[in-house]
């Protein structure tokens, strides 16, 4: 009586509605063909997931697969050292320990006997897994001599053990992030061991970076000290030379131990802030902007800019921190960071003209590097005329601090771009490109504003005597779910030394320092990074022999007549 | 022969009678799905079945029950209820707004003391009751008349403005979803979709227009999961690196060392597929697909059969509800999509997807046993 055959019905009946009835269900079909459609793509996606990507881990994976014993060995993992040859990572053979089953001949006391080595293990967990047919169960990786000789002492036949490596970091978390770290079956999972992954696994050959261990250890000692005093919540520094690109210090803090990456308390421990996160920098975008302005051919170091008053600009008002309330020079608007005057310039530059310098600079777009892990800048879009503005004083705009770091090395260095390289290359300290992107005349005007910046602006704090320091402040209003908060900042200071002749950028960023009383009230860079990178110069230049000049004429000098005023100790 | 098996309501209105009218296979295919859920949880948990398993088999058992008694229940008196039911699901939408548990940045949950429920997952049903509700009594000859839409619009707008508002992007562009495929069906049409779509299209730009900094940065975020430092970047890698160490046969039951060790976040709840492929490989990925894939058609098999419109967009509705969150659900773990934290319905740990799919089966097993139910066409 019921016909249950979808081929032989009728899809007629009678009344009004069955025209409607029809039409809904050739509807239904349709959608059925479009879900089916969508199963296709999903069922096809599975199969690029888990065999076509999955290629290269399958073919690991089965040299590692459990039951397979006599393929537990795997091939040893390349070194990774630093410049000098200091080991960053290695790999010790180890003995596993595993269980077969089926050769067990007490379970019960070998289970007991094991809880009393290794007290982490469960007695009911091991015991089930005893009592199973399984020919292969791990128990324990990665023993120590003392243990082995132990579990030799049970003698147990149906115990046994596997062979491999295991990865040891002997500097710990100090490169943990640009390192990185590998899972139990040595696969890289971060930083240099992901992004080198294969060539570690198949060639074990030893990589070199141009890490240099002491100068990691002073910048993080340093960073930590400034988020210590100041109680921030993260931060990152940066040493690089601004020639040929090589980083000699990266540092993300909070960090972890590489040895046991899911210990970190959360992901922030494992993000790498350095090339991941990408921050609005505030006034040291006023570097980029300043060298725009330089570049146009009617400007000069006299040109004035009129910050008397806060700048009406649509429904937007920008004010300065600490206003000066007059008309002010190329220099004074630099050197006391005046939000008011920068984006006036960045009016003058104009939207193109200040985007194509950001272009030119690669702080537009996602940076090639050699770790993974690198974050995309975040950019107003649309890009509107008062974006400019905002943008011409860092407000808006979302780079890493490692973007930054190569800009400025840029707007240094004589005018070229730089790769920023954390592998060691054979030909070296020559400049990598000839890329250029500002002239040589406004790059040394614009280490003559840095200059400035140190000698008479707001990071005199920075000024390491005989080393020529110049570079930049910035205290950025942190954006929180879209909302400029007043009392959660980041505060970076970028440096480059010696001004004569650049060599090095010294970077350092506190993540929402909180004012102390040493500080008198203030979280600005001035007080927070500026000393912090002061710090690591005078530890980092004696180490590099690097000869003071204490007798060098001051690079800022020619800038002083366009002073209206000289700025005394005082405040 | 007829689809159909006579005019009058039901052979045989009994317990017994109705349970022999019950969508069998459709209970087979979703306790399939939820066994694979419990040993999926099981495994999580490296082969216990605390703290997950057992509570998803209490939970299950309980859903089940509320299943059968809903399946059970009258056609009609579903139909009668479509209304209120919409009115009760929007009270309590209200009720979140004003004293709303906030949960992870956005007040969802409603806590009724013993257990916490999230109405929108509720509002999604009746949305679709009350669409079906609303075109079981719309003319024939009306139905491709624009001024039909402003009704249905009206149903859709108000439940999303208040779910997209708590904020959950997430359940409100899916009730538009669901809404939009039962509108389909409904018959109409095509045009109008056609320009709703290009309208859309056009129109994004313009939202975007006006739409706050903040907002525009949580969108960017959205579509930019690397700025985002907690990490969703992190786990997406984590997911494709398990779901690519399981191969053709997957590494076997509990032997998913990627998931065991902690490796893949979240791996009982958003990310359980994930652990079901990398354990049984590609091919038990496709089996899983397989038997989704029957468990769809089965609905859809309902839904067509089905004389009244009411119970033919419902079943239809329902069940493109279900296979909403499905998709969402893989392509999420596989890249295809970005994360938004949409659970696997059946086989992730938690109950209150687990209740709202299982309260659309049951109304579809009354769908089923009332399939040649007439009903008034009042409206």
């Amino acid at each position: 009586m019921i016909s249950r055959s979808p081929f032989n019905f009728s899809m007629r009946i009678d009344g009004e509605r069955s025209s409607a009835l029809d039409q809904a269900r050739g509807r239904i079909v349709l959608i059925v063909g479009f879900i089916l459609l969508a199963y296709i793509v999903v069922a096809g996606r599975l199969f690029d997931v888990t065999i076509i990507q999955g290629y290269f881990h399958a073919a690991e994976e089965t040299a590692t697969r459990e039951d397979d014993v006599s393929k537990t060995h795997l091939a040893r993992r390349g070194d990774i050292v630093d410049r000098n040859g200091v080991i960053l990572a290695t790999s010790l053979k180890t003995a596993s320990l595993y269980a077969d089953a089926k050769l067990m001949t007490d379970a019960e006391g070998t289970a007991r006997q094991l809880t009393k080595i290794f007290p982490n293990l469960v007695y009911g967990d091991l015991l089930k897994k005893f009592q199973s047919e399984r020919r292969f169960i791990w128990i324990h990786r990665n023993l120590t001599p003392q243990e082995q000789q132990k579990i030799l002492n049970i003698g147990d036949p149906g115990l046994g053990f596997a062979y491999d490596y295991k990865r040891i970091y002997p500097q710990g978390r100090l490169t943990a992030h640009m390192v990185g770290y590998t899972d139990v079956d040595g696969r890289g999972l971060g930083g240099i061991e992901r992004s080198f992954n294969s060539f570690l696994t198949k060639s074990s050959d030893t990589i070199r970076l141009s890490l240099d261990i002491r100068l990691q250890h002073i910048l993080r000692r340093e960073t930590q000290k400034a988020i210590s005093d100041f109680n921030g919540i993260g931060g990152a520094g940066v040493i690089m030379n601004v020639k040929n690109g090589e980083i000699l210090a990266a540092i993300s803090l909070p960090d972890f131990d590489p040895h046991d990456p899911s210990a970190a308390q959360n992901d922030l421990h494992r993000f790498n802030r350095v090339t991941l996160g990408v921050y609005e920098l505030g006034s040291t975008f006023k570097i980029f902007t300043a060298a725009a302005l330089l570049e146009k051919k009617k400007v000069s170091m006299a040109t004035t800019f009129d910050a008397r008053s806060p700048l009406h600009r649509g429904n937007r008002i920008i004010r300065d921190f600490r206003p000066e309330k007059r008309v002010m020079t190329v220099p004074e608007v630099f050197m006391y960071s005046s939000n008011i005057g920068t984006a006036l310039m960045g009016e003058a530059i104009g939207t193109q003209g200040l985007k194509a310098m950001y272009s030119d600079l690669g702080l537009m777009k996602r940076m090639d590097f050699e770790i993974d892990e690198m974050g995309r800048p975040l950019m107003p879009t649309p890009w509107r005329d008062i974006n400019t503005l905002t943008a011409s004083y860092g407000h808006g705009i979302a780079v890493t601090p490692l973007q930054l770091v190569s800009a400025v090395s840029a707007i240094v260095n004589g005018g070229t771009l730089v790769r920023p390289t954390l592998v060691m290359k054979d030909e070296k300290s020559k400049p990598q490109t000839s890329v250029r992107v500002i002239s040589k005349e406004t790059s040394l005007k614009m280490r003559q504003l840095m200059r400035l910046v140190v000698s008479d602006g707001t990071a005199r704090k920075a000024d390491v005597k005989g080393y020529m320091v110049g570079g930049k402040t910035g205290t950025a209003q942190k954006n929180v779910n879209g909302r400029y908060l007043d009392d959660k900042r980041i505060s970076s200071f970028v440096s480059v030394f010696p001004m004569t002749d650049p060599e090095y950028a010294v970077f350092i960023m506190v993540d929402e320092p909180k004012p102390n009383k040493d500080s008198f009230g203030y979280a600005t860079a001035g007080w927070v990074a500026v000393p912090a990178v002061a710090r690591v110069i005078s530890s980092f230049a004696p180490l590099y022999n690097l000869a003071p000049e204490q007798d060098a004429p001051d690079l800022a000098e020619p800038l002083r007549p366009f002073l209206h005023k000289v700025s005394g100790e005082g405040h | 022969m007829s689809l159909f098996r006579s005019d009058i309501l039901i052979d045989d209105v009994s317990f017994y009678g109705r349970l022999k009218q019950m969508s069998w296979s459709l209970i087979i295919l979703i306790s399939v799905i939820a066994v694979i859920g419990f040993l999926s949880l099981y495994s999580a948990a490296n082969g216990n079945f605390d703290p997950w398993a057992t509570q998803q088999i209490t939970r299950f058992m309980f859903a089940f029950v509320m299943m059968v008694v809903i399946g059970l229940t009258d056609l009609r008196l579903i139909f009668r209820t479509a209304w209120p039911f919409y009115g009760v699901c929007l009270v309590l939408l209200i009720c979140v707004h004003l004293f709303g548990h906030v949960g992870g940045g956005a007040q969802r949950w409603l806590d009724i003391g013993v257990m916490k429920i999230q109405p929108s997952e509720l509002a999604k049903i009746a949305t679709i009751m009350v669409l079906a509700r609303f075109f079981h009594g719309v003319e024939v000859q009306d139905i491709k008349k624009i001024k039909t839409l402003f009704f249905p619009i009206l149903i859709i707008g108000v439940p999303f403005l208040l779910i997209v508002t708590q904020p959950n992007l997430g359940t409100s562009l899916s009730l538009v979803f669901a809404s939009v495929a039962v509108m389909f069906a409904a018959g109409i049409a095509l045009w109008i979709f056609i320009v709703a779509g290009v309208a859309v299209a056009g129109s994004i730009p313009i939202v975007w227009h006006f739409l706050h900094d903040y907002q525009k940065n949580r969108v960017m975020t959205f579509l930019n999961p690397e700025s985002d430092p907690l990490g969703t970047g992190f786990h997406i890698t984590q997911s494709k690196i398990a779901l690519g160490s399981g191969g053709v046969f997957g590494k076997g039951f509990l032997e998913g060392s990627q998931s065991h060790l902690n490796f893949l976040p979240e791996k009982h709840t958003d990310f359980i597929f994930t652990l079901w492929a990398e354990e049984w490989g590609l091919m038990g990925g496709l089996f899983l697909f397989f038997v989704l894939a029957l468990l769809f058609l089965n609905g859809l098999w309902i839904a067509f059969r089905c004389r009244s419109v009411f119970a033919r967009l419902l079943a239809f509705g329902l069940m493109i509800n279900f296979s909403i969150y499905i998709f969402i659900n893989i392509g999420m773990v596989m890249g295809l999509l970005p994360v938004v934290g949409i659970p696997f319905p059946l086989m992730s740990y938690g109950g209150t997807s687990m209740i709202a799919v299982m309260i659309g089966f049951g109304m579809m097993q009354s769908c089923n046993i009332y399939r040649d139910a007439r009903l008034p066409r009042t409206v």
